[in-house]
């Protein structure tokens, strides 16, 4: 049994474990997610050896078998996803603590956890696509776990609906490359050129952007705060969203110019945009999650100017980061029963520890060294330097920095500044912090493994002081500005607008939402109708067994009866010449001889 | 047409009018059949009429004949085993009082 089987079956598990015992939740999940880190560890142990790549291959279609690689990058991927799930999962442990229904979540969480490490480790479009379903629907479970809150449902089907819409993109792209490359292998259909390529790699962009939540289909992720914290923190670190960066990631080497240069403006625009929506915001969940989107389109800017290494490794540092604040988050969420700006002032007063880890992810997110974001966002600005298109996208990805150093001091001020007693520590509190030092600590000593993954990738990273001081400039112009500054102040005229998610067009609801209710509106009409037609059909076909009904019984039944009855009363009148007396039966018979004989005597006078 | 044959033949039809008033005024069984034999009678004189006078060298005629004999004898055989049986149960031939397969 590899640790490729493992790494995806452990969780699997464990998910059945906690639904058949009901008990013990936390625990088992935890267990399952720690031995599939363990495994993934070992992949990655394997991939650092320099030993070949862990292979699984699943029986599937005929000539597409279904196939698992363990290659560098992807085992890198599954230790992110693996090490992210497990404090969550430790973190879940005390958010949930309350919770009646903690077995259906930890066992959501655990399938959802199972279906990233098939998504990242899957080497076969087939499998991916499954995968990605398999992620989509979990995170529909989940973030519409409190399915009884009102909007919640509502929530939980904008996530499904917007990222469904975009997977189309993903499924004709996959078919495309399988068609065009004759193989459902990711690697080998990667080599495919010419305008399937552009085609495929624009389709995988629109993909992406519903999954990793780019500008325009930025709005589903905001509103998926609605489900637990556990959830958005391993949402938005390592798994739903990641999917769509992990996916351009991995094709990047296939994408041309032209596409490349199309997915570096999304991402661009994208982290300006949400960049400024975060900054707005009055929410310190749905702050973080536009942050998401910010970040993510940083990555999608790596790979448009033809550095994926640098967005693998700014998804994995973000992963770190993100969770932790995420994390961070809910321990003020849980001191003050909401996450509104207003009402969480000063809970890291109340929280000083807690605080502590919110700040120094915050700050490895912003980009100060020696925190790990630093590094890759350092590498993020030196790659888009020294590209070809850098010129036009060098000015989004400082000014996407700047916003990050912005939003995220305005969230600590908000955090520091009122007032806030200090809270008594419980075991929840206790779980949530050993859940949440994780991540953080992750996030202060990553940019010290870079230079391994890097050689392990293969990739020559570019580094330049001029890049890191424009970083670091970017990132302390903007924590100081978001420190000192309200977010009335430093976005003006903007704030109404940014608040409202840059809704142009009637936003994401008017492009997406809107059609599709149109047309299931014009579905339903349909339905009734046809529903209508069929009842009507049906109103027909009993008005006409009732006439053929009637006919049998009024027209053949009669007439068989009649002949029968007559058939009876002409042998009732014929019993009456049965007398019996031997003599007159004689007399009878002789009689009719005579008339015989008379008519054969008659016969010949009528010729 | 010869006298021979018109003489046969009327004694033909005398024997089968004999035959006929037998049958039709008795209420004996064995009388009954006493007339029914005599129209058998009738009609094997009338055969053997034509036979002779009309076709004398057609055989099969008589093979005819024959068969009707059989066919007289197997009736007598019949008719007198049920006249012994209805004696035998009832004690009478008397027709009159057989009503039994009245309809």
């Amino acid at each position: 049994m590899s640790a490729l089987f493992v790494a995806i079956f452990a969780p699997v598990l464990a998910s059945f474990a906690v639904l058949l015992l009901r008990r013990h939740a936390g625990i088992i999940a935890v267990a399952g997610a720690g031995v599939a880190a363990v495994a993934s560890a070992v992949l990655l142990a394997q991939a650092f050896s320099g030993a070949a790549a862990t292979e699984l291959i699943l029986p599937g279609l005929p000539t597409y078998p279904l196939r698992l690689e363990a290659s560098a990058l992807t085992s890198a991927l599954s230790m992110m996803v693996a090490t992210v799930a497990l404090f969550v999962l430790i973190f879940a442990v005390g958010y949930m603590k309350k919770d009646p229904e903690k077995p259906r979540f930890f066992a959501t969480m655990l399938m959802f956890i199972a279906a990233m490490q098939m998504l990242v480790l899957s080497a076969d479009w087939i499998l991916l696509l499954a995968a990605w379903e398999l992620i989509g629907v979990s995170s529909y479970l989940l973030i519409g776990f409190w399915h009884g809150k009102s909007g919640v449902a509502g929530s939980a089907m904008r996530a499904f609906i917007y990222t469904r819409s975009a997977d189309l993109g993903l499924y004709i792209a996959a078919f495309l490359l399988i068609g065009v490359a004759g193989t459902s292998d990711i690697s080998t259909s990667l080599a495919t050129s010419g305008t399937a390529a552009t085609l495929a790699g624009l389709l995988l962009l629109v993909a992406a952007m519903g999954k990793s939540a780019q500008v325009p289909l930025n709005d589903w992720l905001q509103r998926a705060m609605a489900g637990p914290t556990p959830v958005s923190a391993l949402l938005h670190s390592a798994t739903l969203v990641a999917a769509g960066a992990i996916l351009l990631i991995r094709v990047a080497p296939m994408l041309p110019p032209s596409t490349l240069l199309v997915v570096g403006l999304v991402g661009g625009v994208t982290t300006v945009v949400t960049g400024l929506i975060a900054l707005g915001e009055k929410d310190l969940k749905r702050l973080l999650a536009a942050s998401t989107s910010s970040q993510y389109g940083l990555m999608l800017l790596a790979i448009g100017v033809g550095a994926p290494i640098v967005a693998l490794l700014h998804l994995i540092t973000h992963a770190a980061i993100k969770s932790g604040l995420f994390m961070g988050a809910g321990v003020f969420q849980h001191a003050r029963g909401s996450t509104l700006m207003d009402d969480v002032a000063g809970a890291g007063r109340a929280h000083k520890r807690v605080f502590a880890g919110f700040v120094l992810a915050a700050l490895a997110l912003a980009g100060i060294p020696p925190l790990a974001g630093f590094f890759s966002k350092d590498a993020i600005i030196a790659a888009t330097l020294y590209a070809p298109a850098g010129a036009g996208l060098l000015p989004l990805a400082l000014a996407g920095t700047v916003l990050t150093g912005a939003y995220m001091a305005r969230a600590m001020a908000q955090l520091w500044r009122g007032k806030g007693e200090a809270a008594a520590p419980s075991q929840a509190l206790r779980w949530m912090g050993i859940g949440m030092a994780g991540p953080v600590v992750l996030a202060i000593i990553l940019g010290a493994g870079f230079p391994a993954l890097e050689r392990l990738l293969g990739a020559e990273v570019a580094t330049s002081a001029l890049a890191a001081a424009m970083g670091l400039g970017a990132a302390g112009l903007g924590l100081v500005l978001g420190w000192f500054l309200p977010p009335a102040h430093l976005l003006g005229a903007l704030l109404p607008w940014a608040q409202n998610g840059f809704a142009i067009a009637g936003g994401m609801d008017g492009l997406v939402a809107r059609p599709v209710l149109a047309l299931a509106t014009a579905l339903n009409r349909f339905e009734t109708w046809l529903f209508n037609a069929v009842i009507k059909l049906g109103h027909a076909s009993l008005r006409l067994g009732r006439a053929s009904r009637i006919s049998d019984e009024a027209g053949i039944d009669r007439a068989i009866f009649s002949f029968a009855r007559r058939t009876v009363a002409s042998g009732e009148r014929a019993r009456k010449l049965q007398s019996g007396l031997i003599h007159r039966q004689l007399a009878i018979t002789i009689i009719a001889t005579g008339i015989l004989a008379a008519a054969l005597f008659a016969a010949p006078l009528f010729y | 047409m010869s006298m021979e044959l018109i003489v046969a033949l009327s004694m033909g039809a005398a024997l089968f009018g004999t035959g006929v008033y037998g049958a039709l005024s008795q209420t004996n069984l064995v009388m009954i059949m006493m007339g029914i034999e005599l129209i058998l009678a009738a009609a094997l004189v009338n055969l053997v009429a034509f036979w002779r006078y009309l076709h004398p060298d057609a055989m099969e005629a008589q093979m005819f004949l024959l068969i009707v004999m059989t066919v007289m004898a197997v009736e007598m055989a019949v008719g007198f085993g049920v006249a012994i049986a209805r004696f035998r149960s009832r004690g009478s031939v008397e027709m009159e009082e057989a009503q039994e397969l009245k309809g």
